[in-house]
């Protein structure tokens, strides 16, 4: 389970991340949409520990994560937007390296690598330098990673950024798996499809604040309209005025 | 040349906003590096100048000695441009992010090489301008130079400037075309600096200060064979020397020909330049962008060394120092760097094995323990120049995947002092091997060989700490060469602060050590008195290590958990 209070960020004056109040339930796929500079990404950062909240308190599994940091991050995976790796290890030495700083247990440690290569589609690439993989290639190896440990909760920021179709198929199926065995998904996304094909509950976000959130039918209800999640965006983040002017 | 001006707009506009729009930090920073880019500008200046007035006192060979050096200074610029040009080159032209963004831009090819060729000149000329300046001016102000003299810098500047980035350049196109731009890049910059590690033992091993003592050679004809520097009438260091010179000494003689040779070879290699990039530039650069299958050398050997290591450590700590190890010897940047670290050793060691102690006036055997003690200092100063450049960066080098470290389960505290003992390790073998062996060389008493041991022994603890430390406060985790990071504003912070902690410990431990040293020559006993003073002396040398070992690691814990991109 994850729970935010009165969550909140600012950077140099600017309220990044303002007084978020969220509850997402265990097993759950959640998805948290907005536009560019909602605060979505700031907001994941607070909740895998690469950034300090200013104000207010973020709980996973009924853990505060300023006290109990370490604890937190054992039990998170996280796939960050852009796959910044160490372009001088090999792939699977970057998993072997992943898997000793979450002490994941030595042993059948190798088969879970290979297996995890495996499905990836990254075996015939295990031993060549991450520097150079495809953008896409770096994406799995990072999805791979993260579930390396078997996470309780899978911190996503943009999941299909770089993949192609079989791979953005394979992400979506394992986020939906990964749920359906107890653990939490939580995922920022621009990509509306997906969050409306794969969330069961999503909130959307603008200037750091919750406008809306619940199930898609909570979200169609609070908009007041009965169209797409892509109207039901627009209408709430005031995209649609945007448009009008091309 | 609409196209042109467009592409080099954003680096005036970029350097303009780095001034501009600096606040805080960022403005110490560029006033600190400033005023120690001044302060070096007229080291360089008094040290030509005191030298130049020291020749110019010697009859006959004084303006024979000021001249050879003026043909050295102007090929060694002209060699270190060159090389400068082709790195810098190699990046403008095949491998910055940019590029792909310029070259699907509707400008023509020719004005995105001149565009990228200018870059190019802009990034290697400052070198000869901060560096060479000095040494022109102060030619100037000895020889009493009219302003002849100072507007021919220009006439000699620009065009050396020119020439070298040309050739630079048509020497990185010409590679490229042959090879890919990376591993083009890994050769350039391995031979580069083999070159310059081969040219700097050379100048030592040949002993230029023997040069100020023409008593150490047998006949005249001897010395001035000596003086003899490579240079042939065929080089434009070669050319700009000639004209230099008259106008230094106000040789009436017309230099129109060396004007004409060197601004006509100017124009020149700019043609042939344009020329050849329109050959060979475009193919040279897509296949820059084609994904390579990057394998490496010694896998085995490194996963032998790796394991070997790592094995007694705990995973996290395993995790971490393997990966350092690996990401150091599979980085081109980083490994050759230990080729310098080898000159480095090489010569400070041949130093002290050329040391003329015999001719000394003092006592052979004082000379030698005060000389072993000073080496504590040097060999301190040694290890600090090396920790810059490779402790310092440490927590840098985490580069943008740092995000991996914040978001993993290892606390930063733990990560700090993984990179810490990564470091202090070799470190600690380097110290020691420069400290035992150069008192070898020495011949110290037993006493000097222990305490000098003991003493760089546990200042490198402090050393490695403040590399480490202040890596993490001043961290640059944006860098694209990790080389570079060693030369910012953190870095000369960090050989401020060793160099600091190094000289109390000297100073700390001088009246002590001289003390024991005088009553053992004297065969006199050291009184109770000296011996309070010199216990409580070493205890603050305790007391201070302890301390340098704790602050900046702490600062740096503090700095990272900080952070926030």
């Amino acid at each position: 389970m994850i729970k935010f209070e009165n969550l909140t960020k600012i950077y140099h004056g600017l309220r990044a991340v303002d007084n978020i109040n969220l509850m997402v339930p265990q097993g759950t796929v959640f998805g948290l949409i907005g536009p560019n500079g909602a605060g979505k990404t700031t907001t994941i950062k607070m909740m895998v520990g690469v950034l300090r909240p200013t104000m207010g308190n973020i709980f996973i599994n009924g853990m505060e994560i300023s006290r109990e940091p370490t604890k937190i991050k054992k039990i998170i995976g996280f796939i960050p937007d852009r796959p910044f790796l160490y372009e001088k290890l090999s792939g699977l030495e970057f998993l072997k390296f992943k898997a000793g700083l979450y002490g994941v247990s030595r042993n059948g440690i190798d088969a879970r690598i290979s297996n995890l290569l495996d499905i990836f589609e990254l075996s015939d690439w295990e031993n060549e330098l991450i520097e150079s993989y495809s953008h896409g290639m770096k994406q799995r190896l990072i999805i791979a990673a993260a579930i390396m440990h078997d996470p309780k909760v899978i911190v996503v920021d943009e999941p299909m950024v770089g993949l192609d179709p079989k791979g953005a198929k394979l992400v979506k199926k394992i986020f939906v798996d990964r749920a359906g065995k107890g653990a939490t998904v939580f995922m920022s996304t621009h990509t509306l499809s997906l969050a409306q094909e794969i969330c069961e509950r999503i909130a959307i976000v603008n200037n750091g604040r919750i406008l809306a959130c619940g199930t898609y039918e909570d979200l169609k209800r609070q908009a007041g309209t009965e169209e797409s999640l892509e109207s039901i965006f627009l209408k709430l983040t005031g995209g649609d005025e945007a448009c009008e002017g091309i | 040349m609409k196209a042109f001006k467009l592409l080099i707009s954003p680096r005036f506009a970029g350097f303009k906003n780095d001034i501009t729009r600096s606040k805080g930090n960022r403005k110490i920073k560029i006033l600190t590096l400033s005023i120690a880019g001044i302060l070096l500008w007229l080291i360089l200046f008094f040290l030509f100048y005191r030298m130049l007035i020291y020749f110019s006192s010697q009859e006959l060979i004084g303006d024979i000695l000021a001249k050879q050096l003026l043909a050295m200074v102007l090929l060694m610029l002209f060699s270190i441009l060159i090389f400068s040009n082709i790195i810098t080159a190699l990046s403008n032209l095949y491998l910055s992010h940019d590029l792909e963004l310029c070259h699907s831009s509707p400008a023509t090819l020719i004005e995105l090489f001149l565009s990228r060729s200018f870059y190019t000149v802009v990034d290697s000329s400052w070198m000869p301008l901060v560096f060479g300046l000095p040494v022109l001016i102060a030619y100037g102000f000895v020889y009493h130079a009219g302003l002849n003299y100072y507007l021919s810098l220009f006439n000699v500047f620009a065009p050396l400037i020119i020439i070298g980035a040309s050739l630079g350049i048509m020497v990185v196109m010409i590679l490229v075309r042959f090879l890919p731009a990376q591993r083009a890049g890994n050769i350039v910059m391995f031979l580069s600096l083999f070159l310059i590690i081969m040219l700097y033992l050379l100048f030592r091993f040949l002993r230029p200060e023997r040069l100020v003592n023409p008593d150490a050679f047998i006949g005249v004809a001897q010395y001035l064979a000596a003086l003899k520097t490579p240079d042939s009438p065929y080089l434009p260091s070669h050319w700009a020397t000639s004209l230099l010179w008259a106008n230094l000494i106000k040789d009436q003689t017309s230099q129109i020909f060396n004007h004409l040779l060197l601004w006509s070879t100017t124009f020149a290699m700019v043609i042939i330049d344009i020329w050849l990039a329109e050959y060979i530039y475009f193919e040279g650069f897509s296949r820059s962008v084609e994904a390579k299958r990057r394998s490496y050398p010694g896998k085995n050997i490194l996963d032998k060394v790796v394991s070997a290591v790592t094995k007694p450590l705990a995973p996290d700590a395993n995790s971490i120092i393997a990966k350092e190890i690996r990401t150091f010897f599979r980085d081109n940047t980083q490994w050759s760097q230990l080729l310098f670290l080898a000159a480095l050793m090489a010569v400070y060691l041949y130093n002290f094995s050329v040391l003329p102690l015999e001719k000394s006036p003092i006592k052979s055997i004082y000379l030698q323990n005060a000389l072993s003690f000073l080496n504590i200092g040097m060999a301190g100063f040694v290890i600090s120049a090396l920790s810059v450049r490779f402790v310092f960066p440490a927590v840098s080098s985490e580069g943008k995947a740092f995000w991996i470290i914040l978001s993993s389960p290892l606390s930063l505290r733990r990560f700090l002092w993984c990179k810490y003992f990564a470091y202090l390790i070799p470190m600690l073998i380097v110290a020691e091997i420069l400290i035992i062996y150069s008192n070898y060389l020495l011949k110290v008493t037993p006493f000097m060989m222990v305490l000098s041991s003991i003493t760089i022994f546990f200042m490198v603890f402090g050393i490695v700490a403040l590399g480490v430390g202040l890596g993490a406060v001043y961290p640059n985790f944006q860098h694209e060469n990790i080389a570079k990071i060693a030369t910012g504003f953190g870095g000369f912070i960090y050989m401020v602060a060793s160099s600091v902690f190094i000289a109390i410990i000297v100073m700390l431990e001088a009246g002590p050590v001289y003390a024991i040293l005088s009553a053992h020559f004297k065969g006199e006993t050291v009184s109770l008195l000296q011996w309070v003073w010199i216990g409580s002396s070493f205890i603050v040398v305790i007391l201070l290590n302890i301390f340098t070992v704790k602050k900046p690691m702490s600062l740096g814990l503090k700095a990272i958990t900080d952070y926030e991109g």
